[in-house]
């Protein structure tokens, strides 16, 4: 009888265990680097995109998403979600990722994009600029973007 | 000259501006980008003068500065252009040049194109040597990034098309760039400050001619490890005047082969970057009007390393392999051996702020390639008490760009 109720209780605990991968994963899927979710302006049709095709947009190698949506990306300048973002999508360091803009500004393969400050003034840059695409700490109210899912 | 580089290195500190000035203002609703830079060095080696300064008594003949506006017109196009002046030596002498000037359409990731006069895109930093900001190191690895030869690679009048290919994750990604356009040397460069002295005695009014070629680079799969090689044909033609026969008489040279290979990898990680290329550059000339034929083999490797300690602090450090055969030809003499520099380099650089830098970098060299048959840093009207065999320099900079 004891087994049967310790048997329940490990499927129980099996159970909990596998809701809490199953939550962390779709989490995760949201805010994949150290916390950050990725937000962009409404006009953005998309409601996710791949890690590849956001690499290209901060990188400056497109500037539309595979359904046509132009996109512009805005950046801040520094904290922890932006050291997060920098390193876990774009693959670089911070000075490194300047390093790269400049080296596009001063050879005229492109410009240096969009700088403010932190998750507030990302989030109100995104919300009222067409096309804008950004990033936020996964805790930071980002009303009036959407959410990208980043596969 | 101590007292001089601590006084430089003073002024730098407290020049260092806090802010940085507005540069971008709206033109129909679009945003114009303006962007600058500016950098002062100071140069002293112990015998031989260095790079067309006088080194031995410390030259701070040694600036260069640019400016840049772009914008875009739609979504995929965009307009730039920079200018660029330099004073280094005798090269540059304050002309100023138009850098670059581009009119970009990109259709999407892996197909676009651009026109105009365009930075030629050879190695990993063919089209960024000017800007010192960009690089941990005061002189880029010279076996290479000549100073005193850039106008041969920087830029072609012509076009590109360029772009990028995911491969897949396991793959990385593949970029590409070809090109086609005229090179137009200025008149300040090293070739024709050497060819100017005797023996050749040869004044250009023209130097230059067709550019082709392109650039392949592998983001591997591993993050941080890029491989990359590039080739560049040339045509290139000089026309000028000479009084090396005595009177002075029309000049013409012209080559019959010009070509660059170049190899690349670099790995970067976190605080860590490491590089290294190799470039075989040869040619084959007819000289003096196609009295004489001359055959010219560069090769120059280097692997460089560099390390950010702190926020503000990188220390590197390279070693840069130079050496030049000028083969058996009928008509000129040829030189007993080949010619060869080896230099050591270690480095600091102090970010004052995100937009002002210092550095300060030592060179240790062996042999001063062959001064009288192409630029090498060292030259022989710069140089009459002739070259000693080893040359040690210390080279000071400051930079700032917004």
């Amino acid at each position: 009888m004891e087994s049967h109720f310790m048997k329940i209780k490990t499927m129980k605990n099996l159970k909990s265990i596998l809701m809490a991968v199953a939550i962390l994963a779709l989490a995760s899927s949201y805010a994949l680097a150290g916390g950050v979710k990725v937000i962009a302006n409404s006009s953005v049709k998309a409601d996710s995109v791949s890690a590849d095709e956001l690499k290209s947009v901060f990188l400056e190698e497109t500037s539309s998403l595979r359904d046509g949506s132009h996109v512009e990306p805005v950046l801040a300048k520094g904290g922890a979600a932006h050291e997060a973002f920098v390193k876990d999508y774009l693959g670089k360091s911070d000075a490194a990722l300047q390093t790269y803009y400049r080296s596009l500004v001063f050879t005229g393969k492109g410009s240096m994009p969009k700088t403010v400050g932190g998750d507030a003034e990302i989030a109100a840059y995104v919300a009222k600029t067409k096309g804008a695409i950004g990033y936020v700490s996964a805790g930071a109210s980002a009303e009036g973007t959407k959410v990208l899912e980043v596969k | 000259m101590r007292r001089a580089i601590f006084y430089f290195l003073l002024g730098c500190v407290g020049a260092a501006p806090a802010y940085l000035p507005a540069q971008d203002f709206k033109v129909f609703d679009r945003t114009v980008q303006v962007h600058g830079f500016v950098s002062q060095g100071i140069a002293y080696s112990n015998d031989n003068n260095w790079l067309t300064m006088q080194t031995s008594v410390g030259s701070y003949s040694f600036t260069d500065f640019g400016a840049n506006a772009s914008m875009p017109l739609t979504d995929k196009f965009r307009i730039g252009a920079q200018i660029y002046d330099r004073n280094l030596g005798q090269l540059g002498r304050w002309h100023p040049s138009l850098d670059w000037a581009v009119a970009d359409y990109r259709f999407n990731k892996w197909f676009g194109i651009r026109g105009g006069k365009v930075k030629t895109a050879l190695g990993l930093y063919n089209d960024t040597q000017d800007l010192d900001f960009l690089h941990t190191f005061a002189l880029l690895p010279q076996s290479i990034y000549a100073i005193d030869l850039r106008d041969s690679t920087i830029a072609h009048e012509g076009g590109d098309v360029y772009g990028s290919v995911s491969l897949s994750k396991k793959l990385g990604t593949l970029s590409y760039t070809g090109y086609a356009g005229q090179r137009q040397d200025s008149h300040y460069g090293g070739y024709p400050y050497l060819l100017k002295g005797a023996p050749a005695l040869i004044n250009f009014s023209s130097y230059g001619g067709l550019q082709y070629g392109g650039d392949l680079r592998w983001s591997t799969p591993l993050k941080g490890l890029l491989a990359g090689i590039s080739r560049m044909d040339e045509n290139i033609d000089g026309y000028g005047t000479t009084t090396a026969f005595g009177p002075l008489t029309p000049y013409h040279e012209w080559s019959k082969a010009d070509w660059t290979n170049q190899y690349y990898g670099q790995y970067a990680h976190d605080k860590l970057q490491i590089d290294s290329e190799y470039r075989r550059y040869w040619r084959n000339q007819e000289i003096y009007s196609g009295a004489f034929s001359v055959q010219t083999d560069v090769r120059g490797w280097y692997v460089a390393g560099a390390y950010r300690v702190a926020k503000r602090l990188q220390l590197g450090s390279y070693y840069s392999r130079y050496s030049i055969d000028v083969p058996a030809q009928v008509g000129l003499g040829v030189p007993a051996e080949s010619g060869h520099i080896y230099d050591k380099v270690v480095t600091g650089r102090v970010d004052l702020n995100r937009f002002m830098n210092v550095k300060v970098e030592g060179h240790f060299m062996d042999g001063y390639g062959l001064p009288g048959y192409y630029p090498s840093g060292f030259y022989t009207v710069d140089n009459p008490q002739e070259l000693k065999p080893d040359t040690s320099a210390l080279v000071v900079k400051t930079g700032f760009n917004f």
